[in-house]
């Protein structure tokens, strides 16, 4: 094991569990996963389509799509950090693909197991003439790059209606995020990081050498445990 | 320099009067703060809830600060307008909240308030709308709000994600 690491792993393993849809049935649904320019997938697919489903025909009116995810990512830097982008479709009477909801979340940062529920909304036309255009020819607006759910920039420039949700669940491992001195979650922040440790040994007062040792040793026990 | 990660996204808002609203938001830190990349502002689509009485934006939010100092951690600041169907725009609520000073997930609830505005004004926005706004946006994450009456507002949700680097190299506990 390289003793100085520059990257860090984020290994992703879950599911698009479920969905609650009222008003429509026959759904599926595409993911793909958006992530800024330092960031590399090493494994697993970076986008899937699940299968179709009807809801259930109780009170719950669920829809379960239990789809797998499974993928791992690569990274110097945490900014980019990787969004899952959810589209569900469905079917409308003539049979051809009708977007039914967007929706967007970020890979949880901290490792563990996370559910997230996400609002799915479908953009709205833009102008009364769009509006009877799109329902003269019953198609529906779509946002052409789907990724721009997963953006912050022009979105004041859309309208949309939510309608439904989806039900995620991420379990998430990462691995050397310590060791470049990342704290994602409050209980790693007592081991200093291996500069931190290095940078505390070279620093310190040959008095406090002995506890800059002592820190490093931590360090080290801490890497044979990894 | 120590670095902060702000990852996450503006979810939506719930408990406002009317529906159709969307949120302008911006982030403020102090001097010895230094925003590396990501966008520091923006505003969040207009959202129309089909069923829910919660608009959802799902808004992303990925910054990376660089700091000399905690003085000034910074905060969030909210703007939350309703927008009618001729596409004006009203003020539905203002709102801040400090990013947590732990890293991990967090679930964030952001309380809003918006200026009451005098008796008059209040008879004259009840029967024509439009609201009173601040003259000063700063007032918002500001302490000197005094002389100032406002009302309460909805919620805006927010989950984020903060990750430190090399706090503990200068021996910041958090």
């Amino acid at each position: 094991m390289a003793s100085n690491p520059t990257v860090f792993l984020l290994m992703l393993s879950g599911q698009i569990e479920s969905g609650d849809f009222p008003e429509f049935d026959d759904l599926y649904v595409k993911y793909n996963f958006v992530f800024g320019p330092d960031w590399v997938i090493t494994s697993g697919l970076e986008e899937g389509i699940s299968q179709v489903c009807k809801k259930s025909q109780d009170g719950r009116q669920l829809f379960v799509w239990n789809f797998p995810l499974e993928v791992t990512f690569k990274s110097t830097n945490p900014h980019g950090w990787p969004q899952l982008v959810v589209s569900v479709y469905g079917l409308d009477f003539s049979g051809t693909a009708v977007v039914r909801g967007y929706g967007a979340v970020h890979v949880p940062i901290a490792p563990g197991r996370h559910q997230r529920i996400l609002p799915m909304f479908v953009p709205e036309s833009s102008s009364r003439f769009q509006k009877f255009t799109s329902w003269l020819l019953s198609r529906r607006p779509e946002f052409v790059d789907v990724n721009v759910v997963a953006r912050s920039e022009g979105r004041e420039v859309t309208r949309v209606r939510s309608q439904g949700h989806i039900k995620v669940t991420f379990n998430a491992i990462t691995r050397d995020m310590k060791k470049l001195g990342y704290d994602v979650t409050p209980s790693t922040i007592k081991i200093p990081g291996a500069d931190t440790a290095a940078a505390l040994a070279a620093t310190s007062a040959p008095a406090a050498a002995g506890a800059a040792a002592a820190a490093k040793q931590t360090t080290e026990a801490n890497e044979t445990v990894t | 320099m120590a670095e902060v990660h702000v990852i996450g996204q503006i979810v939506g808002g719930s408990g406002f009067p009317s529906h159709s609203l969307f949120c302008k938001w911006g982030i403020h830190a102090g001097g010895a703060w230094k925003v590396i990349a990501g966008a520091r502002e923006g505003q969040t689509q207009v959202d129309l809830p089909q069923n829910d009485a919660f608009a959802a934006w799902s808004h992303p939010i990925d910054i990376h600060f660089a700091t000399k100092g905690l003085q000034g951690w910074p905060k969030l600041k909210f703007e939350v307008y309703h927008q009618d169907e001729f596409g004006r725009n009203e003020l539905y609520g203002y709102g801040f909240c400090h990013l947590p000073t732990s890293p991990g997930m967090h679930n964030i609830e952001c309380v809003t308030w918006r200026p009451a505005g005098t008796a008059r004004e209040q008879i004259a926005q009840f029967f024509i709308g439009g609201a009173p706004q601040l003259r000063n946006p700063d007032m918002v994450h500001s302490a000197e709000r005094y002389a100032l009456s406002t009302t309460a507002m909805g919620k805006v949700h927010l989950q984020l994600g903060i990750i430190f680097r090399n706090f503990d190299r200068y021996g910041v506990e958090c």
